[in-house]
């Protein structure tokens, strides 16, 4: 039997649909540095279904990685809402977020030595992730052949190269076969190789086991091999890509953003008219 | 799992252990060393006490002696010496002789026989030599009878003397002070010393009287007694409270029963006591100081390894491991070394305790573990589980994103706990500079004794915050001229958070071992002053007692002109220095700032006295004539002439006979024996009334001599009359005084300055009473010093030869010495052997320096000084870890700056001067504030177990051993700050870049 994460107290509800992995709904998210207050995100609204593979993109600084950081559960949102396969995150408490996060998240950080403890072999590694869940060794080792080290043997992981770590760190994400993969740029620091064996196993997952997957990356390749992509601008939802096709989001009270390739068109700071049309409307420059 | 993780992290994971090792041993060290100096204090007390002060003498006439005595036996107690006696005077009642007849096991391996041997059989004796029984007579006790056979009647038994022992020796403590024979080697008048027999003797006899029991252990008349030492050999400063219960015991049966318990147990007691007390507190604060240093270092050691293990904590938390989990996880490393090191640290304590008490205690000193040793070093481990605990509190519940920001949070440090502690360090210093020197050293002055402590912690926060804001200053200055390396070092440490631990913790472990040392200096230089005075030279050999004349000149002969100074102690209060003021010049400790400016040959120069010649007499008959009133109706008065006898401490009076109605005339009596062979000296004449009617009017009479007459060989001679001096009118000189009931006078040759030269120390108009400490007389004052030597508190140095002049005879507590230097010792020793002196002992001022050192404060000091110093190592190791550890940690931002241009050269300057200007600073902070402490705790922290009266001392801080102590600190921060900076600039690699910044 899963120990379900709500155990104990009233399950929170979703207004998602059953399907839906992941749901933001107007998510703040501010911290403080140095006395400064930065909003990292603000008003994301997006929803991902289960079996999902999403690609977040964006510009450094955009808020991909606090965004990543607030499914895994890591944080909670300064304010909006936030739904976790079906969990509002919001009304749990630290047990029990930890037990989600134990239970239905795997996590993949940008560093790969970052995911590992650098003195343990691999098998110990995952074991280490699986502790908090339940001891499967079977699982370990069907895990390491999948990622390709099933011979690593004692070898500590920080004796392994960038990409044996990173196919570990995945291996290690996936140790409790969870609902939500998110990784963090999982092929920055690989090979072409390294990293297209790394999207395939993370597709792989979300195959064979339907697990969802948010994967932030700058790699077009990754982007590419993904279903869905969504684009964080200045901390907001700016565009998602489905099947090829790129389309801008608007967001709450009407917001747009303008992509990047269109700025030499309509210039960010520039006025523009608004021309109404039956299925949406038309942006043009004022004075042209 | 964690040992692998403690491999991974050895190096940290070593420093830790160690850290926690040295202040675990530290702590435990001080209630090893404290138990061992308590063993010390004890048993010097002990050793210093009189025989009679060792244990107790426990004297029944009921039986059952051995039971009795069995309630004052104890782990430490030599096993009980049992004997009986009875006293009684001679059958031929005529002969008006007292006997003891004495058995005391052991007796025969003590007494030393100079003719026959031991008494083995019933009715066999030893007597003394100066008894003049000869072996073969027979003595009869009038109380020790027997059956004569066949008859019915008791009568005196018979007692064979079978030997003859010599001089025993009182000091013997088999004989529990008891004085065998009469000092001179006579026996006294009408007393004989005792006789010696065997416990068959008991049996076979009856004492006259006494019940006769079937039984003749306990038959009636004897006294049994039974005498219980306390082993000094065994004896340990944790016995005390057992010895105080023993003397309570025998308090008890004192009171409780008719048996008699004698015993100077209780003096003893309160010497150990007291000394006790001021080890006690010392030592416990010290022990304090060090273990909340410990505490301090542990703090920040395990904080950094528990730190050090944040990115694996946070990834514990990101897996979404339990709180519970996470905390198992995060404390396992820690509590695994905090729990070696405790073993550890004991077993070195043990260790590093023994090597002191070897090396600083006299030897035969054990160093038990006391149960205090292992909670002290619990102690010392609760800081470090208090920082695991803490910092893992800190790692577990902070956010885990935390962990991998590029830009970690800064949390500002609170003020609150760095005011408690200034606020405690204020009070502490106020009532230490308000209070005084503390001379109650029993605890209640407890938190002015800790002060050093507060204030080196004090200004070691103060430092902390005042150097990130001295360097965010200068900061601008780099950014304008002074090249990169200063520019990174001065940024580094203005952010603070290692630097600011860093310089607590040196500036407090610089700081108490600052003071530890400045105290350490003053404290030694005091001890050899006031040693050097109380011992009044470089060596002082003390031997037996003999008359003041003899000894000066048994001095003069065995150093001719030389430099030993014949010296007799009298105590105080004031004390009284006798010496040869010539020889003292040359010798004697003296300081011409404490006494105005006077050289002590000026102050010497002006001590003898007249030289008036003594009124000498040497024959067997004394008569004098005098002229006097008319004996009052209803009294009698009797007339005596005093005489100094060579060789002899007290002088003797003889009766010349009683004053007869006609209104003068001669009377004369015997001189003493010894006055046949060498001249004795006439001391005094006064007379003393009896009451033959009780009604009686109050008495006075006058009485003026008008010549003396010495005997010798069967012709009288006339005695030159001297000049006279009437004690109570002094300016009478015609040979006449009053005799009084009131106000009774004493006519005395006037052979002496009755107003002697002194150099006087505090005594002011007093007093001094003379050499006999029963004569008092004023002083006239050639310099007035604040110390003089030989003198521990108020008194004089006299003339000998005017002290001898003016005393009737010395008095028996005085001590005999010859001052000297240190060199040649041992042949002035061999020369005063062959003058006839015996010599006792030897005191160099160096282990009078030495036996300071051994009371509570000096044992204290030591301690503190050698955990001091180590823990002051042990802070800069921790220092220089820590730096390393934020350097390191900063590899990524060095590899950046490498790649974009800067010249290793720059990263090591800056390396190199964040590390020095960490070290230097948390140095110079503790230089300030062990100086500061020093100034203000030193004079007013005991130094001794007893006040010191006498030198003023001036508590001067050595320079060198401060500047050594800081100079070795910087240059050992310098060392390892380049041995650091080498080890990391060869860890920056460019490659370090691939990876993100940790």
């Amino acid at each position: 039997m899963i120990d379900e994460p709500w155990r104990g107290g009233e399950r929170p509800t979703s207004p998602t649909s059953p399907t839906s992995m992941v749901r933001c709904d107007g998510v703040v998210q501010i911290y403080r540095a140095r006395d400064v207050e930065v909003v990292a995100l603000r008003d994301v609204d997006l929803v991902i279904d289960a079996g999902e593979t999403v690609a977040l993109l964006g510009p450094s600084g955009a808020g991909k990685s606090t965004l990543l950081w607030l499914l895994a559960g890591l944080l909670r949102p300064s304010a909006g809402r936030l739904w976790l396969d079906g969990v509002e995150v919001g009304r749990l408490d630290q047990r029990r977020l930890d037990r989600l996060r134990a239970r239905r998240i795997g996590t993949v950080l940008q560093n790969p030595a970052r995911n590992l403890i650098g003195y343990l072999p691999a098998a110990q590694n995952v074991a280490f992730a699986q502790r908090a869940v339940r001891r499967d060794r079977g699982r370990v080792r069907e895990l390491l052949r999948r990622v390709g080290l099933d011979d690593a043997g004692n070898r500590p992981a920080n004796r392994m190269s960038g990409g044996e770590q990173q196919r570990l760190a995945l291996a290690v994400a996936l140790a409790n076969a969870p609902a939500l993969l998110l990784a963090d740029e999982p092929t920055s620091q690989l090979d072409a190789a390294s990293g297209a064996r790394v999207i395939e196993l993370i597709k792989h997952a979300a195959q064979a086991d339907g697990t969802t997957a948010v994967v932030v990356t700058h790699d077009v390749a990754v982007s590419e091999a993904l279903s869905r992509t969504v684009t964080i601008r200045d901390g907001r939802v700016g565009s998602e890509g489905r099947r090829g096709e790129d389309l801008v989001v608007v967001g709450r009270e009407g917001a747009v953003q303008v992509p990047p390739e269109f700025h030499h068109l309509l210039p960010p700071g520039s006025m523009a008219r608004i021309e109404p049309l039956d299925d949406g409307i038309v942006l043009r420059r004022a004075g042209s | 799992m964690i040992l692998r993780g403690l491999w991974e992290r050895r190096t940290l994971s070593l420093v830790v252990l160690l850290i926690a090792v040295v202040p675990i041993a530290c702590a435990a060290v001080g209630p090893i060393y404290t138990a061992a100096a308590a063993t010390t204090v004890v048993r010097d007390a002990l050793l210093a006490a009189p025989v009679d002060g060792r244990g107790w003498r426990y004297t029944t006439r009921t039986g059952g002696i051995q039971a009795k005595a069995a309630a004052l036996t104890a782990s430490f107690t030599a096993a009980p010496v049992y004997g009986m006696e009875v006293s009684s005077g001679d059958a031929d009642l005529s002969r008006e002789l007292s006997y003891t007849l004495v058995w005391q096991d052991g007796q025969c391996e003590r007494l030393r026989p100079v003719e026959g041997r031991c008494p083995r059989a019933a009715g066999e004796v030893m007597a003394s030599r100066a008894s003049g029984m000869a072996v073969g007579s027979e003595v009869r006790l009038a109380a020790l009878v027997r059956r004569e056979p066949g008859t019915t009647e008791l009568r005196p038994a018979p007692l064979k003397v079978v030997g003859v022992y010599g001089h025993e020796s009182a000091g013997d403590p088999f004989w529990f002070g008891r004085s065998l024979t009469t000092p001179g080697g006579e026996s006294g008048s009408s007393r004989i010393d005792p006789l010696f027999t065997v416990p068959q003797t008991r049996e076979e006899t009856a004492v006259a009287g006494a019940a006769l029991t079937a039984d003749p252990a306990q038959r009636g008349g004897w006294t049994d007694y039974a005498i219980v030492t306390v082993d000094a050999g065994r004896v340990l400063g944790s016995d005390l409270g057992a010895l105080t219960a023993l003397q309570a015991a025998a308090d008890t049966a004192g009171r409780e029963t008719g048996d008699i318990v004698y015993s100077r147990m209780p003096v003893t007691l309160r010497a150990m006591t007291t000394s006790s007390e001021t080890l006690g507190v010392p030592t416990l604060l010290v022990s304090a100081q060090l273990v909340g240093l410990a505490w301090l270092l542990l703090f920040q050691t395990v904080g950094d390894l528990v730190r050090a293990r944040g990115a694996e904590i946070a990834l514990a938390r990101l897996r979404g491991h339990g709180r519970a989990r996470v905390w198992r996880f995060a404390l396992a490393e820690p509590l695994l070394l905090l729990a070696l090191a405790v073993p550890l640290g004991l077993a070195a304590g043990l260790l590093a305790a023994r090597a002191m008490v070897e090396a600083l205690l006299p030897p035969g000193i054990p160093a038990v573990f006391p149960a205090q040793a292992a909670y002290a070093g619990l102690a010392a481990t609760a800081g470090g589980l208090m920082a695991a605990v803490v910092s893992a509190w800190r790692v577990a519940t902070r956010p885990v994103t935390e962990e991998w920001r590029r830009t970690p949070r800064r949390s500002a440090r609170g003020w609150v706990p760095d005011a408690v502690v200034l606020v405690v360090t204020a009070l502490g210093l106020v009532e230490l500079l308000a209070g005084g020197v503390i001379s109650d050293t029993t605890g209640q002055s407890s938190s002015a004794l800790a002060v050093p402590g507060l204030m080196a912690l004090g200004v070691a926060l103060l430092a902390a915050r005042g150097l990130p804001v001295l360097a965010r200053r200068l900061f601008g200055l780099t950014r304008r001229r002074g090249g990169l390396g200063p520019f990174l070092a001065l940024r580094q440490v203005a952010r603070g958070p290692v630097t600011t631990g860093s310089v607590i913790v040196l500036g407090t472990a610089f700081g108490l071992a600052t003071f530890a040392v400045s105290a350490w200096t003053a404290t030694s230089a005091d001890y050899r002053r006031a040693a050097a005075f109380h011992n009044g030279a470089p060596a002082a050999i003390t031997v037996q007692p003999v008359g003041p004349r003899a000894f000066a000149d048994a001095v003069e002969a065995a150093d001719p002109g030389g430099t030993a100074a014949p010296v007799i102690k009298v105590p105080g209060p004031p004390q009284l220095i006798a010496t040869d003021p010539e020889r003292l010049a040359r010798v004697a400790t003296w300081d011409p700032e404490l006494a105005g400016g006077m050289r002590l040959a000026e102050a010497a120069a002006a001590l003898p006295g007249p030289g008036t010649p003594r009124v000498m007499v040497s024959g067997d008959r004394f008569r004098l004539t005098a002229r006097h009133d008319v004996p009052p109706e209803g009294w009698q008065v009797r007339l005596f002439a005093t005489f100094r006898i060579p060789d002899r401490l007290k002088p003797a009076a003889i009766p010349l006979g009683v004053l007869r109605p006609g209104g003068g005339g001669s009377y004369a009596w015997n001189l003493p024996l010894s006055c046949r062979d060498a001249p004795c000296e006439l001391r005094r004449v006064h007379a003393e009334f009896t009451p033959l009617d009780e009604q009686a009017t109050i008495p006075r009479m006058e009485v003026v001599v008008t010549r003396l007459e010495l005997r010798d060989e069967g012709r009288w001679q006339r005695v030159p009359t001297p000049r006279w001096r009437v004690d109570g009118d002094p300016g009478r000189d015609d040979g006449g005084f009053v005799v009084s009931l009131q106000n009774n006078q004493t006519l005395r040759p006037a052979t002496y300055d009755p107003r002697p030269a002194a150099v006087v120390v505090g005594v002011g108009a007093k007093l001094v009473p003379g050499l006999d400490h029963a004569f008092a007389t004023g002083v006239r004052a050639v310099a007035t010093a604040s110390a003089a030597p030989g003198l521990t508190g108020p008194g004089v140095v006299m003339d000998l030869e005017q002290a001898d002049r003016i005393a009737y005879g010395v008095h028996e507590q005085a001590v005999y010495q010859v001052w000297t230097r240190a060199a040649g010792v041992p042949a002035l020793e061999r020369a005063l052997r062959e003058q006839g002196l015996t010599v006792v002992s030897t005191r160099y001022e160096s282990e009078v320096a030495a036996a300071f050192v051994r009371q509570g404060p000096g044992l204290a000091l030591v301690l503190l000084l050698i955990s001091a110093l180590a823990a002051a190592s042990l802070a800069l190791g921790r220092t220089v870890l820590a730096l390393h550890t934020a350097a390191k940690r900063r590899g990524y931002e060095l590899a950046a700056l490498e790649a974009s241009g800067a010249k290793v050269a720059a990263l090591r300057v800056a390396l190199l001067l964040e590390q020095l200007i960490t070290a230097a600073a948390g140095t110079l902070a503790g230089l300030v504030a062990g100086l500061l402490a020093a100034g203000a705790a030193l004079g007013r922290i005991p130094q001794f177990a007893e006040p010191l009266v006498t030198p003023p001392l001036s508590h001067d801080v050595a320079a060198a051993p401060v500047a050594l102590l800081t100079g070795a600190g910087l240059l050992a921060a310098l060392l390892c700050a380049v041995a650091v900076s080498e080890a990391l600039l060869r860890g920056i690699r460019v490659e370090r870049l691939r990876d993100t910044p940790a």
